[in-house]
């Protein structure tokens, strides 16, 4: 389990972090999710000993997150770059040698990884020779060829085809099986939203909301309905239980007033209308990372 | 320590298998070699051509003499070197022989000419007169050779033994002989002297630009592609300072071996300059010694730098400090032991070409080799501290370059 307790980073004349604190499972991916500049990558560096918090500490199993850490944590910066005159294998191996990975073990799994993401063909190019989207899978696989207990993905998609997304989404997923700890730092909200079980929620530093996604979607659900119907339903709009309605043809986005149950506003419906389909909707993250950055 | 092992090892072979590497391997003794040869090849390349030089002796005293005299000198293919014209004449003035003679001279008819005037017995004018006053060579043969005619002439006036008069009017020539510290005699002279200690003070800079340059490139590319906070988050930023240091020393020694493989096969000339040091080893220490300390200042400034740009900038300013020496290089020989000199020997900067300088010029008290050491040793130290604390936080900040008093607040900074 990793544990950040109380983290805080201060710079000359900004906190870029404050007192901010979450702990991490094994086999969940914790999605930390925030605007940019909102202390997603300091956070990050903190948890990697990349630079020192100002207080607070990182716990892994308990102990304190120290140099002997470093071989068992994977990192995929957000901006990408390698040695670009270099050969994919060289760099592969070069990296591995720098997480205590021998060379001959790093050849082997270099070739098992290339293969896994189907570029085995580019094991002998220079990285400059390469694709954008194979560059950034020679970047991927140096993050988890040494199999890093702690993983830290920084926007793991962006530049990707949809068909190479689905392949690195596979993957991520079956790390986490394998009982990683993972952590997707992303803006993308849908693919938040379908891979992680856990979020932050950061803005300014400062948390805004964390913990399980689907508590935190039932915590942020704003009494929300959809109802498709057959009948006149202008009644609707005059009713008192209702906030804020959105009616078109035969079909209407309502939203409740607070006191109102779902259940019970829909039985005062049947007898008027026919109803055909009834639904709460759930905010989506994106709204909810919306209105909570608002508020 | 095997993280920095790894790390010098990539930056060695990944360094050693570009092409700019194998084109400094080559080239950097081609510059070195042009550098201290060519100007003394060109200074004492002649004129191929027989050239026309006119004479306006006024004192009719010397034109016959001179004539002769310099009809001598010979050219390679042995024309005669000059074709000397007599431009005096009876009935007119000496102004208007002048003025014509100069016209002569615009025109390119002859090359220049040379004027006489005066009471042989009083004060002599002798001037040479053309459009360009740079030959050196003529004019030491004009003067060498009027000055041999006009003492022959007063001494045979004065009735002196002919003989003894043309073996007086030779110069004797002093030799140079140089002791070493035990005093036994050593066959060094100037120019040899000189060049070797150009040549090394040249290899010194040309080692520190070419690899502080590829030291500081190298940061800023892991920079700019954030590959450095992969490499920082794998191992400590003093094994990624000491990888990059060996890499690059390793480099550097590679390219010296191969320096001087060249040297043996092409010049056996080249060789005798290294002969005439003595204190060949002593040079090496102080060599190695500038050149680590060089590569830690670059370590750390380097690693402020954010584009290529400001790395250039940086990279040719501290290179400048490294061939500084060679301006003072001449006094330096001249006065070993002056004041500036000694002052110099201290500098940490300005320590290794300065010593390099003096070692080959005079013997060096031991205290003084042993304070100088020293004092690089001990600046080598505090240098590198100063530039892993630099470097910590340096190679992690982007954007803009930190200025002096963000580095100072840097360094405030506990680790």
């Amino acid at each position: 389990m990793l544990t950040v307790k109380n983290l805080r980073k201060e710079y000359t004349n900004t906190v870029a972090i404050d007192n901010i604190s979450f702990s991490l499972q094994p086999g969940k991916i914790f999605g930390l999710i925030g605007p940019n500049g909102a202390g997603k990558t300091t956070t990050i560096r903190v948890i990697l000993n990349i630079i020192k918090p100002t207080s607070g500490e990182v716990l892994f199993d308990g102990k304190p997150m120290d140099r002997s850490i470093q071989n068992v944590t994977g990192y995929l910066p957000e901006e990408r770059g390698l040695y670009k005159k270099s050969t994919v294998h060289d760099v592969i191996v070069y990296l591995a040698s720098l997480k205590n990975v021998s060379a001959h073990k790093a050849t082997r799994l270099a070739t098992e990884w290339l293969t896994k993401l189907d570029i085995l063909d580019s094991k002998n190019k220079k990285i400059e020779e390469l694709s954008k989207g194979n560059q950034q899978k020679i970047q991927f696989i140096t993050s988890v060829i040494h199999d890093p207990k702690i993983l830290i993905l920084d926007e793991p998609f962006t530049g990707f085809d949809p068909i190479n997304q689905q392949l690195i989404k596979e993957t991520i997923l079956s790390l986490a099986d394998a009982g990683k700890i993972i952590v997707l730092s992303t803006h993308q909200m849908d693919l938040a939203e379908k891979l992680c079980n856990d979020i932050f929620l950061i803005n300014k530093g400062k948390e805004v909301c964390s913990g399980n996604l689907s508590e935190i979607k039932r915590q942020y659900g704003t009494q929300s309905i959809k109802i498709e119907y057959q009948g006149n339903a202008a009644f609707l709009n005059e009713s008192s239980d209702v906030a804020h309605i959105d009616m078109y043809q035969n079909y209407a986005e309502i939203q409740l007033k607070d006191s109102i149950n779902p259940s019970l506003f829909l039985r005062s419906l049947v007898d008027k209308i026919e109803i055909k389909h009834f639904s709460i909707i759930e905010p989506t993250l994106n709204k909810i990372f919306i209105d909570a950055i608002k508020n | 320590m095997n993280k920095a092992l790894a790390i010098a090892k990539w930056e060695f072979m990944e360094k050693i298998k570009s092409k700019a590497i194998i084109i400094s391997f080559f080239l950097t003794p081609l510059i070195i070699l042009g550098f201290s040869i060519l100007p003394s090849v060109f200074a004492e390349k002649d004129e191929a051509t027989t050239q026309a030089i006119g004479v306006i002796d006024e004192t009719q005293n010397y034109f016959t003499s001179l004539s002769d005299k310099l009809s001598e000198f010979k050219l390679e293919d042995k024309q005669p070197r000059y074709v000397i014209i007599n431009l005096f004449k009876q009935n007119e003035s000496v102004d208007s022989l002048k003025a014509e003679a100069n016209k002569n001279v615009v025109m390119k008819k002859i090359e220049g000419y040379i004027f006489l005037s005066g009471n042989s017995k009083k004060a002599i004018t002798f001037e040479y007169r053309s459009l360009s006053v740079a030959n050196f060579n003529d004019y030491q043969r004009f003067e060498e050779s009027f000055n041999k005619i006009r003492r022959m002439q007063e001494f045979q006036k004065a009735n002196i033994d002919t003989a003894l008069v043309s073996h007086l009017i030779n110069n004797v020539e002093m030799k140079k002989v140089k002791l070493d510290e035990k005093g036994n005699e050593s066959s060094t002279d100037f120019m040899k002297q000189y060049f070797s200690s150009f040549i090394f003070i040249m290899i010194l800079f040309m080692v520190i630009m070419i690899s502080g340059g590829m030291l500081v490139r190298s940061l800023v590319e892991e920079k700019s592609n954030r590959l450095i906070e992969i490499i920082v988050s794998s191992c400590k930023p003093d094994d990624i300072l000491k990888g990059k240091i060996m890499g690059l020393s390793g480099l550097t020694m590679a390219q010296i071996v191969v320096w001087v493989l060249i040297g043996v096969a092409f010049a056996g000339q080249g060789l005798v300059m290294f002969a005439s040091f003595q204190n060949l080893f002593l040079l090496f220490v102080y060599f190695i010694l500038g050149f680590v300390l060089y590569t830690a200042i670059f370590v750390g400034v380097g690693s402020i730098v954010t584009t290529e740009q400001e790395a250039q900038q940086i990279t040719s300013y501290l290179s400048m400090i490294t061939i500084s020496p060679i301006v003072i290089m001449i006094p330096a020989m001249q006065n070993p032991d002056s004041l500036l000199i000694r002052v110099l020997s201290y500098i940490p900067l300005t320590t290794p070409g300065v010593m390099i300088l003096r070692l080959n010029s005079a013997p060096i008290s031991t205290l003084e080799i042993a304070a100088t050491l020293a004092e690089l040793v001990l600046s080598i130290y505090l240098v590198i501290k100063i530039s892993s604390k630099i470097f910590r936080i340096g190679i992690l900040s982007y954007g803009k370059m930190p200025g002096l008093k963000e580095i100072f607040v840097w360094l405030r900074e506990k680790e």
